[in-house]
């Protein structure tokens, strides 16, 4: 295993390495210092923590930053910084019990605010995941186990609104315009919503056994016809196109175990990597016409261990970040 | 005033090329005029179309004479490169509307529309080259040429056919045509266009006069001075005015390529530096019919639809190591000029050949190694599933726990809760919590009719409560009655057979009625076995019968054999008849 993945890593500055001392799975980088990764640990228990890392892609070195490091009490299921290159602070928010927001300043870590969307209990129900809109960086969105997404003001700190998205846990969303979101769920559909017209959603696909979940969502910025999502114990990467609803344009199915982490390329509308228990993770490019043997990914990266999380951000379009065991590493595209 | 004088300067121009290059049946005739914002570049100036045109899909050879489509389809293609460049700049993805779309060029189409993004310094390149020179540069087999001569064979090469470039000197910049088509040298061909197109014409619009053809070049965007001397230099002070203009005028231009421009200047610096020495001789006017090797590793096609490796990948390899940095200088401004036209190719996407100094992480997927696989995954996407359906488990747990400590907290602390008022908020919001846990327990209890809210919840109650009582009376009025009756039986299991057959028969009463039948039959069942063990003596709880809502549960224990327990359960609504054979079942069992 040490040499298979010696050899598929050429140069050793192309991956820039961040050992950490708990597991990871939580991961984001700044726009507003590009520097600045966030890593969030993965320990079954009350301390977890958010630790806060110096990317220097000339020294390739990944170091932590030990005085912006903070406790989160549960380990955070997703992290994400704000936006926007021009956003006035370096904000940071992480879900879990609750969708919080941290100011990451030079030297310390503020935390901002902590936004529960129940109006009659100081408890709110799990957070699965969420996503920042770029177009309207004050809107957070917000999934939850139980059936709603969540609509956050974030400036207002208050509750835009609040919908009940699926029959059963809703499990990732993702922005796609100013006002308009999709979900997964583990009822096994993709669902469009507009917050002009709350009342209706669009069913743009139903995994195909029944009730299988679908895990985790991507939609492709650079071009919103098109959107990403994995489904629960399969290799598969469904593609789809919102303009064929039910069908999916493409079903990628390299990985040679179960897949669990999609993202798009954030300068290019057909490349999508993705990571999964086959420890590999592959750059798709996809092409306008399917071959009749299905779709190859383009190259491909071996990390030895089963890859949980892959991050491929718009502040380093250079760089893919992967996170496996109790390392994150930084790959150069 | 300027801009009218430099559209007809333009206007004019584009007639004249236009005219040159369809005299010759060429596909396109370009001008590359000194740039404005570069000193001592040469970037495009006008441009005519005069090759194939694709339209709904098919390629149509475009007919010769005529003039209107051809001025139309070159306007086009201007448009949609100024779009596209645009669109790049601007903070929404979606492209400002063109006549045209991507999809609908032809190879040499797109070779054109790349083209407008080239800047040539003087000396370099092929019209850099022409116009240092002050000579004619006739290029066959351009799509072969090498890339330090010609910079845009790549292009050439992607769209295939384009195959003779020629570049001559021509008022104060240089006129480039090219066609699909393999022609020999040909220097009458150059001076047939010069003289009977070009400059017969250009009489009429450029006055010998050096002032005025300053000044009117000027506003075309081509500083006539730039012929003598390479430097430019603005002598008059109207020439500020004239910068912001073209700044404007150009800016769509401009905020496409510049990035893209300027970090291909500097390859193409070092590539002069480089390539001088090497290629003095070759860059005579005699054509390089022929280079070694093939350069090109990966080439994403021009419309982007799919990336062709033609060379194995030591191949690859070996190529770069030999090829000179011009060769990725021109390679990777091909690739940022298709990425930033089209939006649809990040630049380091393209293959193992980069201009970065470092290489990709990743491994072309061809030379994946197999063995390298981790062996069969036991539990598929663990943390992703811990993430998902555990950690919610985990806040969940933490909060019934917590609410149980703050319980025991109120407990002891009960007293000093009301000490501050926050405390107090907090007990009472605790308090309100527990009233409304106990409805739910109570709503859990008591048949309602869907309505959940407080009121509902005691009017359910109260109503059901007195329902229970009634139901209390009358069973009991029904055993004082059966006791009574009971003295008449002689033996209890014929009663009990007997009652079962005469409900088997009415079994198709209504629902209330049904039930009702069964609290009898459950009746005639107590008071028989209470007969029964009135004679054997055994305790009085050996048959319970529970009706809750729906569930009608009826237990009995059999006094001949102590060791039979029944358990009978029915629903509202379940046959009697079920009721029946189950009874009929335990009976022939004892």
């Amino acid at each position: 295993m040490e040499n298979s993945t010696q050899e598929s890593h050429p140069r050793p500055e192309n991956v820039v390495t961040y050992d950490s001392p708990y597991p990871i799975y939580a991961m984001a980088i700044s726009a507003v210092n590009r520097r600045r990764v966030a890593v969030g640990s993965f320990v079954e228990e009350l301390k977890n923590h958010v630790d806060i890392l110096s990317f220097s892609e000339d020294s390739s070195s990944l170091k932590p930053v030990p005085s912006l490091s903070f406790d989160h009490p549960y380990p955070p299921t997703k992290l994400l910084f704000h936006p926007s290159v021009s956003a006035p602070s370096n904000l940071l928010a992480s879900s879990g019990d609750f969708l919080r927001l941290w100011e990451v300043k030079d030297s310390s870590i503020v935390a901002v605010s902590t936004l529960n969307n129940s109006k009659t209990s100081e408890y709110s129900a799990p957070l699965t995941s969420f996503d920042w809109n770029e177009v309207e960086p004050r809107r957070i969105g917000t999934s939850s186990i139980d059936t709603t997404c969540t609509i956050w003001d974030i400036e207002k700190g208050a509750v835009e609104t609040q919908l009940i998205a699926h029959d059963k846990e809703v499990y990732d969303i993702a922005w796609g315009e100013a006002g308009v979101f999709a979900s997964v769920s583990a009822d096994g559909s993709v669902r469009i919503f507009d917050l002009r017209d709350k009342e209706h959603s669009t069913i743009i696909y139903e995994s195909p056994m029944p009730d299988t979940p679908l895990l985790r969502l991507a939609w492709n910025k650079q071009d919103l016809r098109y959107m990403a999502t994995i489904l629960m114990d399969s290799n598969k990467i469904v593609i789809l196109d919102i303009r064929s609803p039910t069908m999916p344009v493409a079903e990628l199915e390299r990985h040679s175990a179960s897949v669990n982490a999609i993202a798009w390329a954030p300068q290019s509308c057909k490349h999508i990597c993705s990571a999964g228990d086959d420890g590999q993770s592959l750059l798709w490019e996809l092409p306008t016409v399917a071959g009749p043997n299905g779709i190859d990914p383009m190259t491909m990266y071996s990390a030895g261990a089963e890859i949980n999380q892959l991050q491929w951000s718009a502040a380093q379009p250079d760089w893919i970040a992967i996170a496996f065991a109790n390392k994150m590493q930084m790959l150069k595209v | 005033m300027a801009t009218a004088n430099q559209k007809g300067v333009t206007d004019n121009l584009r007639n004249q090329l236009a005219l040159a290059v369809r005299s010759i049946q060429w596909s396109y005739a370009v001008f590359w005029s000194f740039s404005a914002k570069q000193s001592g570049s040469l970037e495009w100036g006008e441009g005519y179309y005069n090759g194939d045109i694709k339209t709904r899909k098919t390629v149509q050879a475009v007919e010769l004479n005529s003039d209107p489509l051809g001025l139309q389809r070159s306007d086009q293609l201007r448009e949609l490169f100024e779009s596209l460049s645009l669109g790049e700049t601007s903070p929404q993805p979606k492209r400002p509307t063109a006549a045209l779309s991507p999809e609908d060029l032809t190879d040499t189409e797109w070779y054109f529309l790349v083209c407008m993004s080239f800047v040539f310094n003087v000396g370099q390149g092929l019209p850099g080259r022409s116009f240092a020179k002050n000579d004619t540069i006739w290029l066959r087999n351009a799509h072969l040429a090498d890339t330090k001569l010609f910079s845009r064979s790549l292009l050439a090469k992607v769209s295939e056919r384009l195959q003779t470039v020629v570049c001559f000197p021509h008022l104060g910049g240089v006129v480039e045509l090219g066609t699909t088509e393999l022609v020999a040298e040909d220097r009458n061909l150059i001076q047939h266009i010069k003289t009977s197109f070009l400059e017969s014409s250009s009489d009429t619009v450029i006055n010998p006069n050096h002032d005025l053809v300053y000044q009117v070049l000027d506003h075309a965007n081509d500083p006539e001075n730039n012929l003598d001397d390479v430097e430019v230099c603005s002598p008059d002070t109207s020439s500020d005015d004239f910068a912001d203009n073209v700044l404007i005028e150009g800016s769509s231009l401009a905020d496409g390529a510049d990035g893209e421009a300027s970090r291909l200047q500097n390859w193409q610096f070092k590539d002069d530096a480089i390539s001088n020495g090497l290629n003095n001789s070759t860059s005579s006017s005699d054509c390089v019919s022929q280079t070694q090797g093939n350069p090109v590793t990966v080439v994403q096609q021009l419309d982007g639809k799919k990336t062709s490796d033609n060379c194995m990948p030591v191949n690859q390899e070996c190529n770069q190591q030999k090829s000179p940095p011009g060769f990725n200088g021109s390679d990777v401004h091909y690739q940022s000029v298709l990425s930033s036209l089209l939006k649809s190719s990040h630049q380091l996407m393209l293959g193992p050949n980069r201009n970065g100094k470092q290489e990709s992480s990743f491994i072309s997927w061809k030379d994946r190694k197999l063995s390298s696989r981790l062996p069969q995954i036991l539990s598929p996407q663990r943390l992703l599933k811990k993430v998902l359906f555990e950690v919610a488990r985990m806040h969940e747990n933490a909060r019934i726990e917590s609410a149980k400590q703050k319980d025991k907290c109120d407990d002891h602390s009960g007293q000093e809760a009301d000490e501050v008022d926050r405390n107090h908020v907090l007990s009472e919001r605790k308090r309100r919590e527990k009233i409304s846990e106990r409805f739910s327990i109570l709503v859990s209890l008591v048949p309602s009719g869907g309505k959940v809210d407080k009121v509902s919840i005691l009017d359910h109650t109260i109503e059901y409560l007195r329902e229970l009582e009634r139901k209390v009376e009358d069973l009991e009025s029904y055993k004082e009655a059966t006791e009574r009756e009971s003295t008449t039986q002689s033996k209890a299991h014929d009663s009990i057979e007997r009652t079962s057959d005469n409900y088997g028969h009415s079994k198709f009463g209504s629902i209330t009625k049904l039930l009702g039948n069964k609290r009898k039959s459950c009746d005639t069942e107590k008071m028989a076995s209470e007969n029964k063990r009135g004679r054997s003596s055994s305790s009085t709880d050996s048959i319970t019968i529970s009706i809750t809502d729906k569930d009608v549960l009826i237990e009995m224990r059999c006094s001949w054999r102590q060791c039979v327990l029944v358990e009978s359960k029915g629903v509202k609504g379940a046959s009697a008849g079920a009721i029946k054979q189950a009874l009929q079942r335990i009976i022939k069992k004892c």
